[in-house]
């Protein structure tokens, strides 16, 4: 079997791990941001600026229920992150998010902020496998839209590329360090993706989202949130880069329909660092 | 004691300390695995000798235009600016982007590829004309 076959394998083992670990316990599913992290960074000296947006189509009419992480309902809320990311090096990028929603019957709403760190490992081809990492901190605004004050989240982040067809996988490890849940262990969830690239301007693609709770305690899998889109992604005229598509909710305790519609637009306004050395595998 | 062994009763102080547990056995298990499988990839060698070419973008164009390469071999591509400007080497085909300042040049490693024609642009000036990596 060669390098790639087994990278294959690992990958595909990695998922289905995933997968089976997802289906016995519960949901950590962030609604501000349906966005698979691949393993390429934001180019050394490049803004990047993200509208992350998606409205529940179908949700539930309680808080606490569905991608409600706090008293509103999830219901017809509209939810918008905009998202700033600049390369630091060839291989890290820093950004900041800040959040707002609009309300069903409540009007418009600053839900919070994030702030992360996000990595690659090593150049491209080095490893059967390109890897990353990614670091956040979220802090939201309760009890409206989540019962924790203060999050920390990690992933690892893994890709293979078979040709015109990439995977994707981000397993999840979020620990609320602020508010409720401070006293508990982390939580587990996933994103993963995989991606067709057919033409510039559209090409389809599979995004898989979903949480399992608490890794010590998982919630049934009735109340637990899996999710999956089918997007089309591309690049428009003038570097417009957009991703959208409907999220299917496959668990009771899921939101039954979300849209999603991200935008991105990136321009160059200088570099804080000099090239990364070739024989650097971090900075 | 049984056969020279001595048989000891767990004793969880509840049913749900015993799920707790087997909850947590569980996870470090999965975590283990996932480790495993990626330390193994991790070891495992990378490419041989790769073939190296390079792409000199100057004059508001990429020289050459047309770059031929060999199917089927591992490959890094020297992109070198030779501009006043920034540029953001890119190729939607191949999956790769990277951004190269005035006098930088940059490494673009890619895998074996299979005969075709492949895109790539200065995605910073998109009113230059693409260029192609005919691998044959």
């Amino acid at each position: 079997m060669n390098a790639s076959a087994k990278a294959g394998l690992a990958i595909a083992a990695v998922m289905a791990s995933c997968a089976i670990y997802a289906s016995r316990a519960a949901a950590q599913v962030d609604p501000w941001e349906f966005e698979v992290y691949p393993y390429a960074t934001e180019g050394r000296g490049v803004l990047e600026v993200e509208a992350l947006n998606s409205v529940i189509a179908n949700g539930h009419s309680t808080g606490f229920n569905g991608t409600s992480a706090g008293a509103f309902a999830s219901q017809a809320m509209y939810r918008s992150a905009i998202e700033l990311t600049y390369g630091l090096t060839d291989r890290i990028e820093a950004a900041a998010y800040l959040t707002t929603a609009q309300v069903s019957g409540h009007g418009f709403w600053y839900s919070g902020s994030k702030y992360r760190l996000r990595g690659r490992l090593f150049d491209e081809e080095t490893l059967p496998l390109e890897l990353g990492w990614y670091a956040e901190l979220e802090w939201h605004h309760t009890p409206q839209f989540d019962d924790a004050d203060l999050e920390l989240e990690l992933r690892p982040i893994i890709e293979k590329d078979y040709g015109a067809l990439a995977l994707i996988v981000n397993p999840i490890f979020e620990k609320s360090l602020a508010g409720a849940g401070r006293r508990q262990g982390f939580e587990f969830g996933y994103v993963s993706g995989a991606y067709y690239r057919s033409l510039r301007a559209i090409s389809p693609g599979l995004e898989f989202y979903g949480g399992v709770g608490l890794i010590d305690d998982n919630a049934p899998l009735h109340n637990q949130q899996h999710y999956i889109f089918p997007v089309v992604w591309g690049e428009l005229p003038h570097g417009l880069e957009y991703n959208v598509g409907p999220g299917i909710g496959l668990t009771r305790g899921s939101d039954h329909v979300i849209m999603k519609f991200n935008f991105e637009l990136e321009h160059f306004i200088g570099a804080l660092f000099g090239p990364s050395a070739e024989s650097n595998w971090f900075f | 004691m049984f056969g020279g062994f001595e048989i000891k009763a767990v004793d969880f102080e509840n049913h749900s300390q015993f799920h707790l547990r087997l909850m947590t056995l569980k996870f470090k298990l999965f975590i283990f695995a996932a480790g495993a499988s990626l330390l193994a990839i991790g070891a495992l060698p990378a490419s041989a000798a790769d073939a190296t070419y390079e792409i000199r973008f100057q004059d508001y164009h990429f020289v050459p235009q047309t770059l031929a390469v060999t199917a089927g071999q591992p490959l890094i591509i020297k992109v070198a600016n030779s501009s006043n400007e920034t540029i953001e080497f890119e190729s939607f085909k191949l999956n790769r982007e990277k951004a190269v300042t005035p006098g930088e040049t940059a490494m673009v490693h890619l895998p074996a590829l299979g005969a075709g024609r492949y895109d790539f642009y200065d995605d910073f000036h998109q009113d230059i004309p693409e260029g192609s990596i005919v691998a044959k």
